[in-house]
């Protein structure tokens, strides 16, 4: 009873977190709203894919096609058949806002569905393939998708695709985000996650032990490929307009970045970077002067920050390879290693200043702010290769352990 | 009656004929040996055996039934479990979760209760965890159980494959130079070990293995294999003196 009780209670928060999520962001900018969405749906999508990746160790990297055709199915259908008299007949008597969310249910599952299928089409010829050779195919395997999409005049080739009704819920989409999160959180908590985990380990020994493994794989690409469809089901109703290249290859890319960055494997990792990942360039849009325009560097500035950025970084990977030890001792050379690359920074701007072209050279940071977001991502993996969670999960007793200064247990998961 | 029979069965890669007709018995509680000098075709044996290559003639019948052409994990699923010569653990995963993944081809629950995280998915899982408990007491391992298997001691990771292979339940465990790297003491304990294993749970079990006084103090019988054909078959002390063993392992008398 117990433990039906916590079930109850856990699912209740869950479902209210979300919804205090859009009662909150309610009167906040469209901007700002879709910001929470895109980082909701980031989150499905990292997370599904660190299912394929980190977990079962199947090196995919053309999730952008899974999260499409979600997108293009239930957009296709909400637009064709939403309207028709026989669907709406169906739906006769309900209030109009509950017939749309019915709808809307059903092309989320309509839509997983479609990407498992698509899931199990580039599951299957590449149970032979691994490594290097399967990505190559998964790669391939998403800009067919993307190409046939856009020369389709039905969906509307490369203009994209009008989806009307639209269906703006935050609620909904953060749901799917703590469901995706669940399934694979519990799939790790059981016994049945060990499977998955022993195909990324070693497939020989873990066939010799019996574990089917073309069955496992089949099943990391359906579970996978189906979050990823229900993500771009959502994604076509919010925005109400979707495009090819709304699913390009970078999107695949950068959820996988998501994965690497967060720590290949670990779940919380994964819903970590992606929130970074897609707040991150979205923040260094924002920087504005005090007169409201754009805010500029002088070259020389930036040219200081580099000088900084790589002092700092080159002394902190050096402290992190130096045997250190007592803990607060280490802890003082990080602080140290910091403070010479905020120096750094400093005598930097003083000299590059007297350098005219330098400092006569103006630039906007929102222009290049993708490089920031390129400079952070290298910083990161050079300063964290495994990841910034590595392949541990949350848990409260991590958060124990963070405080009591011991040692955390090396096990991928917690059986 | 016989467990497991190889009946003429070869294997070739090409032109080479790794495994020639060779042919034994292993009856149930056997505590069989398979050696050999090095290339003699002793892993391809096991290879065989498990699945992982399909004869090119031959037979291979286990419990009455031909085997060969099945996939390694249903062979799993029959009751033959092996370990590796070149250790093959699961290295980033702990000591109980490698030995629970031996386990889990009995699991009964099905793949929507464990993502639900329903009562009978966590229960299976109890109970496997526990049953996993009880083979890492047999191969005295209890005591790191959330150790990461990369990071044991050597002679520790050998034991591991071992209690690995005994949570599928197999009814013939094959054990591929499970010595191989340890210390005599260590070899002394493993020994008693795997005639514990025989004795205590009626596993039969075949071993390869280099060492002549492991495998001529721990088997009952030994099947000697030399460039992919049979030798010689026998108890130890047979063994010993057949003149083409000694010949094969030594040399040719000058």
């Amino acid at each position: 009873m117990k433990f039906w009780g916590i079930r109850l209670v856990s699912i209740l928060v869950a479902i209210g977190a979300c919804f205090a999520l859009q009662g909150l962001t309610g009167h906040w900018s469209d901007y700002a709203q879709r910001i929470v969405v895109l980082i909701g749906l980031y989150v499905t999508l990292a997370v599904s894919l660190n299912l394929i990746n980190g977990i079962t160790g199947q090196f995919s990297i053309g999730h952008a096609a899974f999260y499409q055709v979600g997108a293009y199915t239930a957009g296709y259908l909400t637009l064709t058949y939403f309207n028709s008299p026989r669907v709406q007949g169906m739906l006769h008597g309900l209030p109009a806002n509950s017939r749309l969310t019915i709808w809307l249910l059903l092309m989320i599952i309509v839509g997983a569905l479609a990407a498992a299928l698509a899931g199990l089409l580039v599951g299957l010829p590449s149970l032979r393939l691994k490594g290097d050779y399967l990505a190559i195919v998964t790669l391939g395997f998403g800009e067919i998708i993307r190409i046939i999409v856009q020369n389709q005049q039905a969906l509307g080739g490369s203009y994209g695709m009008n989806v009307t009704p639209k269906y703006e819920s935050i609620a909904v989409i953060w749901l799917l985000a703590i469901v995706c999160i669940a399934c694979c959180r519990n799939l790790l908590k059981t016994a049945h996650g060990l499977p998955f985990l022993s195909v990324r380990e070693d497939e020989v020994a873990g066939q010799a032990m019996g574990v089917n493994v073309t069955r496992t794989k089949v099943t990391a690409f359906l579970i996978g490929s189906a979050f990823a469809g229900a993500a771009g089901a959502l994604l076509a109703h919010f925005e109400g307009f979707i495009t090819p290249a709304t699913f390009g290859m970078d999107v695949s890319f950068i959820i996988l970045t998501m994965v690497v960055l967060g720590g290949t494997g670990s779940i919380t990792g994964s819903v970590i970077a992606a929130a970074l990942l897609t707040y991150l360039p979205e923040y260094l849009r924002g920087f504005k002067g005090a007169d409201g325009n754009a805010l500029s560097l002088s070259g020389a500035n930036v040219v200081a920050w580099m000088v900084g950025v790589a002092l700092a970084v080159g002394l902190l990977r050096w402290v992190m390879q130096k045997h250190i030890e007592s803990k607060g001792k280490r802890l003082g050379f990080y602080v140290g290693a910091i403070v010479a690359g905020a120096v750094g920074r400093i005598v930097g701007n003083l000299v590059f200043a007297h350098i005219a072209p330098l400092q006569d050279k103006q630039i906007p940071i929102d222009q290049v702010r993708m490089v920031i977001f390129a400079v952070v991502l290298i910083v990161i993996m050079l300063l964290r290769p495994q990841g910034i969670f590595a392949h541990h999960e949350f848990s409260w007793s991590l958060v124990r352990r963070l405080f009591k200064r011991e040692e955390v247990p090396h096990t991928a998961v917690s059986v | 009656m016989s467990l497991l029979t190889l009946d003429k069965a070869t294997i070739r890669f090409g032109g080479l004929i790794a495994v020639n007709e060779v042919s034994f018995d292993l009856n149930k509680g056997d505590l069989f040996g398979l050696i050999g000098p090095n290339g003699a075709g002793k892993t391809t044996c096991f290879n065989l055996i498990t699945g992982v290559y399909t004869p090119t003639s031959g037979d291979i019948i286990f419990n009455g039934k031909k085997i060969q052409g099945t996939p390694p994990n249903k062979i799993a699923g029959l009751g033959i479990c092996r370990t590796f010569q070149n250790i093959r653990l699961f290295p980033a995963l702990s000591v109980l979760e490698n030995v629970v993944v031996g386990g889990y081809l009995r699991h009964r629950t099905s793949l929507a209760s464990a993502l639900l995280y329903l009562p009978p998915a966590l229960k299976e899982t109890e109970r496997l965890k526990a049953e996993a408990m009880e083979n890492l007491k047999i191969l005295d391992l209890d005591g790191v159980p959330n150790a990461r298997a990369a990071d044991l001691p050597y002679g520790m990771q050998r034991r591991l494959e071992i209690a690995r292979a005994m949570a599928t339940k197999p009814e013939l465990l094959l054990l591929d130079e499970p010595a191989a790297g340890m210390n005599p003491l260590e070899k002394q304990d493993l020994m008693e070990t795997v005639r514990r294993i025989r004795d205590n749970y009626g596993i039969t079990i075949l071993v390869i293995e280099h060492d002549m006084r492991f495998v001529m103090n721990l088997c009952e019988r030994i099947v000697v294999l030399d460039h992919g054909e049979e030798i010689a078959q026998g108890p130890p002390d047979q063994i010993r003196n057949d003149p083409k063993v000694i010949s094969a392992y030594l040399g040719e008398p000058v």
